[in-house]
């Protein structure tokens, strides 16, 4: 079991790396859409790496553990609890910032933040 | 009713608010008027959970029956009763000010349900004996508060909620990766169980490194919402953009949510770890002793940045919010005091937690002015208003008693909070922390003194020579005024408020049995 593991995690390490960095790098932008889709990203890579946590090497469903398969083949239940409830807030804040998005336009004329900040 | 269900209690009033407030929004009145009975039946469930708790007792209730770590916990202790104590204190007279302060529009439309969703994430917060629901209770506060300083929707305001929700956005994915990591590390999200297998790392094949680095992610994420330096630029734009009563909620109780966490966490759950450390000038084994350090410079930083750049503003708004960064600086240099020495943290915990209190009172008291002041006369602006101890005495008086308790003038609550920064220090020996406590207290004077000098005394201008304050919110000023003036006098119970509050933060095993964790073995139930 250990080889088909330590593949899945490999990548995911690489993945969230990936994530991580385009979160920042979109986060950093003068547009503020991009910011928003920074911050979505961002907080996806924490789902991820969330689920990452729950030792991803376990391959059985948690129900089938009555009976059979030594412990340690289970994946995490809780951890896909807490990305579930993570995912929902996410949803909430990015449409927020979204609509924040559009009023800024109204607002301001321009989603540039460079321009924003010299509106007073 | 069994004693432990008391702890529920204050959620479950705030949240049965908010959603009697958001169906009743075609009744205007009657929204009012449950909006009003909530907030006072949440203060008096927090008073009786006070009772309950104080001296030494820790109420837990299990959330649907599941025993500790399996279910979710909410614990309240004296810190978290202390805490819940200062929010009921400063909501009642924000709730009603803002229902003559907010216009109608806004009140009908989501002014009620928002504010009451905020007191149930602030309260969430504080009873929460889970570190993940710790982050969903500040995401349903966050949520209610970006809301609340986007609330007149105008260009600046706009602004400012962009830099707030993005800041913060950005601090949860933070939150969610620390909370994440220390759950690999520790094996658990319950506080006390990971205090419990902190204390005894061996026992339960926790490797305690990572928690070092794990907790000072964290760390950032709390000082954002403290709005310690360098993680404060959100907090003039959003302060200033904040409908008043919201500015004063965001102040003085949302956020010594960030206060509340640093308190509970890093000397409750995080204290019992022990990391050899060895970087220069840090000394100990524990994981708080790399907090010492850490926590005073950022004290230092930030009791001199808002100090200075509050002196050199020229509106009330903007000023009480710069010097909001420099006050909070003098919670964390106790606390850093506390870190760094051991025998030492009763004293300092005491010294935040009056300071906590001061600070939630007179800069809710001190906003609530600037509001007054700007519905009558437009603006907060010094070049045009002026004046204002002749023409609205009651106002001017508040923002006196207000102004002198952030000073520390004797006999109000800041004299105390200030008194025991002060003992903390020389206890310590600290004549660094001393220099920092002493230049923030002469900023203070000088930016109270200026405020004093420029908005209240001297002649009346147009903007101000016929104004006439709300009664209702002048009232609610002298609520509060007589709040920081009563708690001064009659200090001998709120300090031994602080004191069992400080102690039940620093018992851990007191919190630990309280909340009767079961114990795991083989994976199995025990």
């Amino acid at each position: 079991m250990t080889g088909s593991a330590v593949l899945p995690e490999t990548v995911l390490a690489i993945v969230l790396g990936v994530l991580f960095s385009l979160g920042t790098f979109l986060v950093l932008r003068r547009d503020v859409v991009r910011v928003v889709w920074g911050v979505a990203i961002l907080s996806q890579s924490a789902n991820v790496y969330l689920v990452t946590m729950g030792h991803i090497g376990g391959s059985v469903p948690v129900l089938s553990h009555h009976g059979g398969g030594g412990h340690g083949a289970v994946t995490d239940p809780l951890v896909q609890a807490l990305v579930l409830t993570a995912i929902v807030i996410g949803f909430g804040t990015t449409a927020f910032a979204l609509v924040l998005t559009y009023r800024v336009y109204e607002e301001h004329g321009t989603i540039d933040t460079a321009e924003i900040r010299e509106v007073r | 009713m069994p004693v432990n269900h008391l702890v529920a209690v204050p959620m479950l009033i705030a949240i049965s608010t908010a959603i009697v407030t958001l169906l009743t929004k075609g009744a205007p009145r009657v929204q009012r008027g449950l909006s009003f009975l909530g907030v006072l039946g949440y203060a008096a469930s927090v008073a009786v959970l006070v009772t309950a708790v104080v001296p030494g007792n820790v109420l837990t209730y299990q959330l649907g029956a599941w025993p500790a770590p399996f279910g979710i916990t909410l614990v309240a202790d004296s810190l978290s009763v202390f805490m819940l104590a200062i929010s009921a204190t400063v909501a009642v007279p924000a709730l009603v000010f803002s229902v003559r302060f907010v216009d109608e529009f806004g009140q009908r439309l989501s002014y009620h349900p928002l504010f009451h969703f905020m007191l149930v994430g602030v309260t969430g917060s504080f009873l929460t004996g889970d570190i993940f629901n710790l982050f969903v209770w500040f995401e349903v506060m966050l949520m209610s508060t970006y809301v609340l300083v986007v609330f007149y929707g105008g260009a600046e305001h706009t602004r400012a909620a962009l830099n707030y929700v993005v800041l913060n956005l950005v601090g949860s994915a933070v939150m969610l990766l620390a909370i994440g990591g220390l759950y690999a590390t520790t094996g658990t999200l319950n506080m006390a169980d990971i205090a419990t297998r902190l204390a005894d790392p061996a026992a339960y094949g926790v490797d305690v490194a990572p928690v070092l680095g794990l907790s000072a992610l964290l760390f950032v994420v709390f000082a954002l919402k403290a709005g310690i330096v360098p993680f404060q630029f959100w907090v003039p734009a959003a302060y200033k953009a904040a409908p008043a009563p919201v500015t004063a909620m965001l102040a003085g109780v949302v956020k010594k949510v960030g206060v509340y966490a640093i308190i509970r966490l890093y000397f409750g759950v995080f204290a019992a770890a022990t990391v050899p450390v060895s970087l220069p000038g840090i000394s100990g084994d524990s994981v708080l002793a790399f907090y010492g350090p850490v926590m005073f410079v950022l004290a230092t930083v930030s009791v001199v940045f808002g100090g200075v750049a509050a002196i050199g503003r020229d509106d009330l708004d903007g000023l009480l919010a710069y010097s909001s960064i420099g006050q909070i600086g003098f919670i964390i240099l106790p606390l850093a005091i506390a870190a760094t020495i051991p025998d030492l943290r009763g004293i300092a915990i005491v010294a935040a937690l009056v300071y906590t209190l001061n600070h939630a009172l007179a800069k809710a008291l001190l906003f609530l002015v600037a509001g007054t002041v700007e519905e009558v006369a437009g603006t907060t602006d010094f070049h045009a208003v002026s004046g204002l101890s002749r023409v609205a005495p009651v106002v001017t008086g508040s923002f006196l008693v207000g102004g002198l308790a952030l000073v520390g003038i004797p006999p109000l609550t800041g004299f105390f909070g200030k008194l025991f920064v002060f003992q903390t220090a020389v206890d310590a020996g600290s004549t660094g922390g001393l220099i920092v406590a002493l230049f923030g207290a002469i900023l203070t004077i000088m930016y109270i003194s200026r405020a004093w000098n420029r908005g209240f005394w001297g002649e009346p201008t147009t903007a101000t020579e016929s104004i006439d304050p709300d009664p209702t919110e002048v009232a609610m000023l002298v609520v509060l005024a007589l709040a920081i003036v009563l708690l001064g006098v009659g200090f001998d119970p709120v300090y031994r408020f602080a004191d069992a509050a400080s102690q039940a933060a620093l018992d851990q095993q007191a919190y630990v049995d309280a909340v009767q964790l079961q114990v795991l073995s083989g994976g199995e139930h025990a």
